[in-house]
């Protein structure tokens, strides 16, 4: 009787397991049994293609309206820009042509039939439509940026005008803007989304971002259509026949979200086709024999901010009154106590490279290294240095003390989240500077305290890591002018204010990219001079292809048109 | 028990009143807010931020702040989630399904596996089957449930590949068939014996103690007596007594599931409330966040208000007021 | 069969002369089990507390050179993703969580005792509030709770002490209820009248005659609660919100785990602390049983 029941229960328990893994191989096959060869030479037609995402969509499926990378990274499935750029970041054109003689006005010339995935066809109205929807002023969103430029638009935005001057229809595929002031880049500042005003008509502005055409059923112009969504897991897209650069190759795409410590496993066992990478899995699904991981060039850098100053928000005005770090021979012998190439290959398993300006090296305005000041790894001349700037060791602890023989510690802060690689990261730092002999502690700050504090440039902050990327537009004012929040390091100066404004300027640089780019060299020089910060790394971006993806390419801008991927049969 | 149970519901409106105080408060506490970050210049700018902030009226004076919310909330208005751009009820309305079905499955995961072990534990006392149980027992108390979430993961999705990574579906599947609903309980299953677990053990314990117990009471010895067989007393008698008690239980079972699932759903990506909720924390979006805890905070005292009144209907000795 | 009736006979003999925790301490002596378990959670503790000078590897730096060493050779245990000896930080780590769970233990059977033994020693209106308070404190949304502590706190206080006293105060409200339930039971007794009709000062009453007859619940009580703490510890430590991530703690070793690339390839980063602490879990819980049977008049094993 005992043994009876027991045994039962194994059995039990058996079946149980079966089941599973009944379950578990039916799922591993699905999809792979799409009939239909390619022809000979031609891309293979169709298939789905599954797209792991690490991080869950938010759900705004609306240029106009989305806030985070990842759900830029779905609505580049199914809709796109009037404007593209080339792989150095220049625009060219797109569903829309334009032609302008005084770069302050432009006029647009759209492609004809050009549809909507609800068959209605695209005209310039649909861009007028999302101009106006976000100088609205009920729009939401945080776009107003990249339409304010336009003449009119700030009178709309304030309720004064019922539409914004400075757009012209000309017919149903030409559009004129006219700019308040003529800039270098008021054609990539501009929003190139258009809106459908089919679907978004009757939608007050205020309710769009949670309307359903938002979160639901969107509608755009891309090579794929929504098909089903259903948040925070997965997003269902099929192929749109009628779209404008030809059919699609594949049936369709399939969005995933995985959590990080199952991606590397999924793409091992073939369920995902595409994904991007953390530097932490590269090395691990490089040795796959069936996945193929490409990188390239990303556009943002990680950097240790030295602390100059303070800002005033009411004044919009920068006081460097921070007096620790203000030793520019401190700061260059911190920086050359840094070994980048180590900590890179540490922590960033390789998938990066010691970046020597602020501006990521493969933006057309970066200056090469070798016309910059560059900060190798040298213990010996970081010792030299300090010594001659009078930090000695005069107590005999082993750390220096500052010219006024005091003890100097540098503090280090760095973010908190739950990725526990980021206190190893950061104690490796502090741990080069102890290397040439200065003290340092390491502080841990949870995020979202840690940019509160760096914002409102609290006295616990002297030293701070930090990262942020640059767009395709060049201008990086925003993070140096001397009136700006978010020039963190607190650095003020007026050359560097002026080259910047100059770079800017259509009676300085006129429409000479070359010219543009000189003055962003000489700003770069000078900025590596005064260094506000030590610049430690670019990254790459890394992505993993199934052996069955074929015809994805990327550069620094991307990837190609979806409309070209396709899976081997 | 009517007037009792009410008695029981109003005094728990001060109680809720003052937690959402707190919560308001601790939220408001917190460092930064749903617009404060990393900053991506490419996408937003300061102005656009401090925009909001006035719109939002994160800059009005706490008591307006609070009293505004409050009277939406008591509406069922909660507010919209500052990440989601949606009204929080939508957003628990999709993923209340999910956790309610990790939940019930857990349940009865908990109820299967504690009726089978505990039983059998119960009727064989000190023989070696029951020592396993026993052993097994402890080792469901000890494992802390994220623990043996990530020893799942590591064992089951990973080195055999018998359950999917994440997720609730698989999405290429239609939706209503039967392979859709085998689909998400495959999605559900480990999710929910490790949320089960903790539960199976004490359950079992409790089953086999009190079953042993009653086995030496008078009405067995009078039935053992009148010949009745040894199936029936235990099936019938005896399990139908110790059962009794295990249903008071359910009461406490709502509010531990529920914040069980907080740890559980994070770790296996299972979209649900409380992956909502921890995502709600480390983004700053507030209404989800107060409302998830509004949530909970009512849910336990519902559960221990449903416990106390299982205790009166199974035991009528006790009385309720 | 003589013999044995006559053995068992002067045993009951025995123990009836002897104090209930003279009776509580042989049986538990003679639970092998609990005894077993005792001394390895002393082991533990003392190991523990002693790693500054079992292991001379110094636990925060980080070791470039020898990153993810698998388990062998000049690392018992391996090393870490940070080039740390796993078996240093096991013990460090071993240090601050069970710091954290002794601690904590200590406040909140503190705290409980108290409040719960106020409540039902007085009953009436002081009963009802602090009752309903605890009822509040049970309710509390504590993850919340200790972050916003946490960020508040920031710079003044160590994260540490921070966590200490958050799991403290908002963990004592079981034990309250326990307490209080059996003060309640305890106080209709004859004698405790008798000590209130001779002018016994309350404070005297509660902790010369109640709380004797209630430590048997609150030692038992004691043991859950210690595992029950070194679970949260690491649970917060997991997430990573618990002890500052520069402290070494199990829970924040084992928050590797949840960086993929540990978590499958690397197990031997991750499964030690889950180990140590599963195990140290299970130890106390035979203790806590060993005491719950110690303290039973009715069982006699």
């Amino acid at each position: 009787m005992k043994k009876k029941s027991l045994l039962l229960m194994l059995a039990m328990l058996l079946v149980l397991s079966a089941f599973l893994a009944a379950c578990s191989s039916d799922n591993g096959n699905e999809g792979d049994n799409e009939e239909g060869s390619g022809e000979e030479g031609e891309a293979a037609k169709g298939g789905t293609l599954t797209y792991g995402f690490e991080t869950a969509p938010e759900g705004l499926f609306n240029w106009a309206f989305y806030g985070i990378a990842t759900d830029a990274d779905v609505l580049n499935l199914f809709d796109e820009s009037l404007i593209s750029y080339d792989e150095n970041l220049q625009p060219e054109p797109g569903i829309a042509s334009w032609e302008t003689e005084d770069n302050k006005t432009f006029t647009f010339t759209f492609e004809q039939g050009v549809m909507w995935h609800d068959g209605v066809e695209l005209t310039v109205n649909d861009w007028v439509f999302a101009l106006e929807t976000i100088a609205h002023p009920d729009y939401d969103g945080p776009r107003y940026a990249n339409v304010q430029t336009i003449e009119g638009a700030p009178a709309f935005n304030a309720g004064d005008a019922d539409s914004i001057s400075g757009l012209k229809v000309i017919d149903d595929y030409t559009l004129e803007i006219t700019f308040d002031e003529a800039r270098v880049n008021n054609l990539v500042n501009v929003w190139s989304y258009p809106m459908s005003e089919a679907q978004f008509k009757d939608i007050p502005v205020a309710e769009m971002s949670a309307s359903p055409q938002v979160r639901q059923n969107p509608v755009g112009l891309g090579p794929f259509k929504v098909e089903n969504i259903i948040p925070g897991e997965s997003i269902e897209m099929v192929k749109f026949d009628d779209y404008w650069k030809g059919e699609p190759n594949l049936d369709g795409i399939v969005i995933q979200v995985l959590d990080s410590s199952t991606i590397v496993g999924a793409i091992g066992q073939g369920d995902i086709d595409m994904v991007y990478l953390a530097p932490v899995n590269g090395e691990e699904v490089e040795a796959l024999d069936n996945v193929e991981v490409i990188t390239y060039p990303g556009l943002s850098y990680y950097y240790v901010g030295f602390k100059l100053g303070t800002f005033n928000a009411e004044t919009k005005e920068i006081k460097e009154d921070k007096a620790k770090y203000e030793d520019l021979n401190l700061r260059k012998a911190m920086a050359h106590a840094i070994n980048r190439e180590e900590w890179i290959d540490a922590f960033f398993f390789g998938y990066g490279d010691p970046i020597d300006g602020p501006v990521p090296s493969n933006h057309w305005i970066a200056a090469a290294s070798e016309d910059l000041e560059t900060y190798e790894y040298d213990p010996e001349k970081a010792k030299e240095i300090l010594a001659d700037a009078g930090y000695k060791d005069i107590d005999d602890d082993g750390f220096v003390e500052d010219p006024n023989g005091e003890k100097f510690v540098a503090k280090f802060s760095h973010y908190q989240t739950t990725n526990p690689t980021f206190e190893t990261r950061a104690q490796a730092i502090v741990q080069y500077w102890e290397e040439v002999g200065i003290k340092s502690e390491l502080e841990m700050v949870e995020i979202n305290l840690y940019y509160d504090m760096i914002e409102k440039d609290d006295e616990a902050i002297e030293t701070f890591f930090g990262g942020w990327g640059t767009g395709t537009d060049p201008d990086p004012t925003a993070l140096w002018g001397s009136d700006q929040l978010w020039n963190y390091p607190r650095f003020k100066n007026e050359e560097s204010d002026k080259l910047l404004a100059d770079a800017l300027n259509v009676d300085i640089v006129g429409t000479d990219q070359e010219a543009r780019k000189d003055l962003y060299i000489e700003w770069q020089n000078l900025v590596t001079e005064n260094l506000p910060m030590i610049f430690v790394a670019e990254l790459q971006e890394i992505v993993a292809l199934s052996d069955r993806a074929e015809n994805i390419t990327f550069d620094v801008s991307g990837y190609n048109s979806p409309h070209e991927w396709s899976l081997k049969q | 028990m009517l007037k009792y149970t009410i008695r029981r519901l109003i005094g728990m409106i001060p109680m809720l009143l003052l937690i959402s105080i707190v919560v308001f408060l601790l939220a408001k506490a917190m460092p930064g807010d749903s617009l404060s970050g990393e900053i991506d210049p490419t996408n937003t700018d300061p102005q656009y931020i401090e925009q909001m902030r006035e719109r939002l009226g994160y800059n009005d004076p706490l008591p307006v702040q609070y009293f505004n919310w409050a009277k939406d909330f008591v509406q069922g208005d909660f507010g919209t989630s500052t990440r989601y751009k949606m009204p929080v009820s939508e957003l628990i309305a999709q993923r209340l399904p999910n956790t309610i079905f990790l939940g019930v499955s857990s349940l009865v995961i908990t109820y299967i596996l504690a009726f089978g072990m505990g039983i059998f534990a119960g009727r064989r006392p000190y023989t070696i089957g029951d020592h396993i149980i026993g052993g097994l027992n402890y080792l469901g108390l000890a494992i802390p449930s994220f623990i043996a979430a990530v020893f799942a993961i590591y064992f089951f999705s990973f080195n055999l590949g018998w359950i999917p990574y994440s997720g609730s579906v698989d999405i290429q599947i239609e939706k209503g068939t039967l392979d859709y609903w085998i689909s998400r309980l495959h999605h559900v299953l480990m999710p929910a014996i490790v949320l089960g677990a903790l539960s199976t053990a004490s359950y079992t314990q409790f089953l086999r103690n009190d079953i042993i117990e009653n086995s030496r009471k008078d009405f067995v010895r009078t039935a053992r007596a009148k010949g009745t067989p040894t199936s029936k007393i235990y099936n019938v008698h005896i399990l139908r007594n110790s059962i009794i008690p295990l249903i008071t239980f359910l009461g406490f079972d709502i509010a531990t599931i529920i914040s069980g699932a907080i740890i559980t759903e994070t770790i296996f990506t299972y979209p649900g409330i409380g992956q909502l909720f921890l995502n709600s924390v480390g983004n700053q979006d507030y209404p989800t966040m107060m409302a998830i805890t509004m949530l909970l905070s009512l849910l336990t005292l519902v559960g221990n208000l449903v416990a106390d009144i299982l205790y009166g209907v199974v035991d009528p000795r006790i009385r309720l007021d | 069969m003589v013999n044995v009736t006559a053995e068992t006979g002067s045993q009951q003999e025995k123990t009836i002369n002897m104090s209930p925790f003279a009776i509580a301490r042989r049986k538990f002596l003679r639970n092998k089990l609990a005894m077993i378990s005792t001394f390895f959670l002393f082991a533990i503790i003392i190991v523990s507390f002693l790693a500054p000078y079992i292991t001379t590897q110094d636990i925060a730096k980080v070791n470039i050179g020898s990153m993810s060493l698998e388990p062998g050779g000049e690392h018992f245990l391996g090393t870490d993703k940070s080039g740390r000896d796993v078996f240093t930080r096991l013990l460090y780590g071993g240090r601050v969580s069970l710091l954290v769970g002794i601690s904590c233990t200590a406040l909140v059977i503190l705290f409980g005792t108290l409040i719960g033994s106020m409540a039902g020693y007085y009953g009436g209106i002081v009963d009802s509030v602090l009752m309903r308070f605890t009822d509040f404190i049970l309710n509390f949304p504590f993850l919340v709770f200790v972050i916003v502590l946490n960020t508040i706190l920031f710079g003044l206080v160590s994260g540490l002490w921070v966590l200490i006293g958050v799991i403290s105060l908002l963990y004592w409200g079981g034990v309250a209820r326990i307490v209080r339930s059996k003060i309640l039971a305890e106080k209709e007794n004859e004698y405790i009248l008798a000590a209130v009709s001779i002018g016994c000062k309350p404070s005297k009453v509660i902790i010369k005659h109640l709380l004797p007859n209630v430590l048997s619940t609150i030692i038992v009580q004691a043991t859950i609660l210690f595992a029950s703490l070194l679970v949260i510890e690491s649970a917060l430590g997991f997430l990573g919100i618990g002890v500052p991530q520069t402290i070494p703690s199990w829970g924040n070793m084992l928050s590797s785990s949840q960086e993929a690339d540990v978590l499958r390839n690397k197990p031997w980063i991750w499964m030690p602390p889950a180990i140590i602490l599963t195990v140290t879990i299970l130890a106390i819980n035979f203790i806590g049983e060993g005491l719950k049977d110690a303290f039973n008049p009715k069982s006699n094993r």
